[in-house]
């Protein structure tokens, strides 16, 4: 029996609790505006924790019969550039002691690896793929990295730019692929050359590859994505 | 049946003053991870994929993919403290509370209805807790696969079938979500007939 004397009596209780829901649903529209201060409050705890997790040693991999090619989408946000055939050029330069403008032959003459890897995008999905390349590593290791250099800043024929720490770079399974499950790497999936590594989200991971500047700090431009609010390290 | 001469109350039995920070505390974060999780969710819907229908903006948190990334792994790290410590202390301080094997025996064995909502409102609560663990679990794996890959293992029970672990894990991680919200309708229902407005103030900071 309700209780006259009672301010908060079963009734009321239930009116309160039945009328504070539309006020957090109201809420929540509001605090939209607030996400971009929590991830500046949070991102660097989380993106140095990122770092740490992050060991230098080789992840394990997937068997080549797991690999899904229709799982993997195509993401662009400028459409497919186009290559006149024997033009294109790697630009390795920055802190370096020697800026190298390589040609596929150059990049094909490198040892070769094949990664068969998880590829996740930042959507949701994910795809496993087996990329080959040289590793970026070895590229910069041609041009001579200076001890200067901390990140790297990646250029792409479609506008697209990104950067890197270099301890992400230099990953063993950070490759510079030129082939995507076997064969050639179709354009639409970066040809002639592109980033491919387990280690980072998809929107990390650049297509049309055209230059890499080594850097001693970031700069404004930190990446296509990460400029609009995407977190920078987006490790995995 | 209400007789005319009122038996004077005994004082509300306080829960201990951290159980009822962790309880609050969770109810807020688990809201906030839930409706950024559900804004994720509608960037690629674990059902459909591109095609997919999409959660109404209602019950999302974020504005757009990155906005609800802010909030889910900005608040992610709350989540895991305040649940680990108090999941911790629990078992530490007060297990006796915790559901246990014998509350399932009540529900079968016993005739009391007074019992078997009280063990009823034990194993859900609990539950919820298990379910919420598990959350974080399937969590972690999406969350870093590639440095984690031995949490994502354990779900590719299903590849025999076509089921690739990544989507196991999506399916898993969004689970949590309707389990968590059919356990609260029992907490809600089941704590209010256990112990009335008495036990829910009994709970509030």
């Amino acid at each position: 029996m309700a209780h006259p004397a009672d301010p908060l009596s079963r009734r009321r209780s239930l009116g309160l609790l039945l009328g504070a829901a539309p006020t957090l649903l109201l809420g929540g529209c509001a605090l939209n505006g607030v996400s971009e201060a929590v991830g500046a409050a949070t991102q660097p705890l989380n993106e140095r924790l990122e770092a740490l997790l992050q060991g230098k040693g080789k992840l394990p991999e997937f068997r080549p019969s797991q690999v899904d090619p229709a799982a993997l989408l195509i993401n662009s946000f400028n459409g497919t550039p186009e290559f006149t055939p024997g033009s294109y050029r790697l630009a390795v330069s920055g802190l370096v002691s020697r800026p190298l403008n390589l040609d596929l032959a150059a990049l094909a003459a490198l040892p070769q690896q094949q990664c068969v890897i998880r590829h996740v995008c930042v959507e949701g999905w994910s795809a496993i793929v087996a990329w080959s390349g040289p590793r970026l590593a070895d590229v910069v290791a041609l041009a001579g990295l200076s001890p200067l250099a901390g990140y790297v800043f990646i250029e792409s024929a479609d506008q697209y730019y990104e950067s890197w720490d270099l301890a992400s770079a230099l990953h063993p399974q950070t490759l510079l692929a030129t082939h995507m499950n076997g064969a050639p790497l179709p354009a639409a999936n970066g040809a002639p050359v592109r980033l491919a590594t387990p280690i980072k989200l998809g929107y990390k991971l650049s297509k049309w590859v055209t230059s890499l500047k080594l850097m001693a700090t970031l700069g404004d431009r930190r990446g296509y994505w990460e400029d609009q609010g995407y977190e920078w390290f987006a490790g995995l | 049946m209400p007789t005319s001469t009122r038996r004077p109350r005994a004082p509300i039995r306080y829960a201990p003053l951290w159980t009822r920070a962790f309880h609050s505390f969770n109810l807020l974060v688990i809201l906030l991870m839930a409706a950024s999780g559900l804004q994720i969710y509608n960037a690629n819907p674990v059902f459909g994929g591109r095609g997919g229908a999409t959660v109404p903006e209602l019950f999302t948190l974020g504005g757009w993919l990155a906005g609800g990334r802010d909030w889910h792994f900005g608040v992610m790290g709350l989540y895991a403290a305040n649940l680990g410590v108090w999941i911790g202390l629990l078992i530490r301080q007060r297990h006796q509370r915790l559901a246990a094997l014998a509350d399932v025996g009540t529900l079968r064995a016993s005739n009391n209805t007074p019992k078997r909502r009280l063990a009823a409102h034990r194993l859900v609560y609990t539950l919820m807790l298990i379910v919420l663990g598990f959350s974080l679990i399937t969590g972690m794996a999406m969350y870093k696969p590639a440095q984690f890959w031995w949490l994502v293992g354990p779900f590719s029970f299903a590849e025999a079938a076509g089921h690739d672990s990544w989507q196991v894990l999506r399916v898993c991680h969004l689970a949590t979500i309707p389990a968590i919200a059919l356990l609260l309708g029992a907490h809600v229902v089941l704590s209010w007939r256990v112990g009335g407005l008495r036990l829910w103030r009994s709970m509030a900071v």
